[in-house]
């Protein structure tokens, strides 16, 4: 019986190295703070049932065999939290979380009010 | 090398947008809400502070200090869990029945699951990905000496090794030897020498 989503979750990945996330001494380890934001939202939504947590694993598998068969698999630009956040897009759109085309709008408007102050 | 992969269409500078994206996610959502600016604070805060190798090294440093702690440990480790002061629930989540093996000069004790990858997430952690490996699982009982020796253990053959199944029943995990020359330390130092893998059996704890 698990309990702990949080845990279901995060063990629910752990079949190999690629669909892993990175662990340094049994912990999670994130190199950058988009990171552990990305791997939180996620887990935060199939937590609140907005998608099943299959769904995000299935997608995420999906999206790392995408990257495996255009990608030489020594390629430096190989980047687990790339797509995961792939995923995590793909699957928010999918169960009508977000709209498409609703995150762009919004990054625009981030990344606009980076360069002059809005109110 | 900027990449060719559609989801990442600013090459080059895919971190900037990596991480705007995720800032414009969190934001969105925010707004919807659906999710506060705390709640992923709270899910990482889980990882780092309710389970994880740390409190299996604790168990272990108190039972190398305090022999009767260690006999309770052995016994009934569910029960001397308790008795540390450890988050609530820490006993729940695939941690409700862990037995710990000890090692000693005469016997060294490994972990495996042959099923699947039954394991003590509160004293260990997340599982590493070789762990759930077919191939571990299988040479690990048919050849133990072979694959602790790939993992850096070599033990002499007088010393017997003893394979630990784990199911969902009996989740094991292992009291490793004190090394020597540790006489002076404190509890806490004793613990930062541990690591998941010695509690897995395949590695020692090193000085």
């Amino acid at each position: 019986m698990f309990t702990q989503f949080e845990h279901f979750a995060a063990t629910s990945l752990m079949g190999s190295p690629e669909e892993s996330p990175p662990r340094q001494d049994g912990h999670l380890h994130f190199d950058r703070d988009w990171e552990k934001m990305a791997f939180g939202v996620a887990i935060a939504l199939s937590k609140q049932g907005h998608f099943e947590w299959e769904a995000f694993r299935q997608t995420l598998i999906e999206t790392i065999n995408e990257w495996e068969t255009t990608h030489s698999l020594d390629d430096p630009e190989w980047d687990y939290y790339h797509c995961w956040l792939t995923a995590l897009e793909k699957v928010a759109v999918e169960s009508g979380v977000i709209a498409a085309g609703e995150l762009e709008a919004q990054m625009t408007q981030l990344l606009d009010c980076k360069s002059e102050p809005c109110s | 090398m900027p990449s060719n992969y559609p989801g990442f269409k600013y090459g080059a500078d895919r971190e900037t947008y990596s991480a705007a994206k995720v800032k414009a996610l969190e934001s969105l959502l925010i707004e919807k809400g659906i999710i506060t600016g705390k709640t992923v604070d709270q899910i990482l805060g889980y990882f780092d502070t309710e389970m994880g190798p740390f409190n299996g090294a604790k168990l272990v440093a108190k039972a190398w200090v305090d022999l009767e702690f260690k006999q309770r440990l052995l016994a009934d480790c569910n029960a001397a869990c308790q008795e540390l002061d450890f988050p609530a629930g820490m006993s729940g989540a695939e941690g409700e029945h862990m037995r710990i093996v000890e090692n000693t000069p005469e016997v060294h004790n490994v972990i495996v699951c042959t099923l699947c990858s039954c394991y003590p997430w509160p004293t260990l952690g997340l599982p590493p990905y070789w762990f759930k490996d077919p191939t571990f699982r299988a040479r690990v009982v048919r050849e133990p000496r072979v694959v602790l020796k790939e993992f850096g253990v070599t033990l002499d053959d007088s010393v017997e090794v003893r394979v630990w199944d784990s199911s969902a029943q009996i989740r094991w995990w292992v009291l490793p030897m004190r090394p020597a020359g540790t006489e002076g330390l404190s509890e806490a130092q004793l613990a930062d020498l541990l690591t998941p893998e010695a509690m897995m059996g395949v590695a020692t704890v090193q000085v």
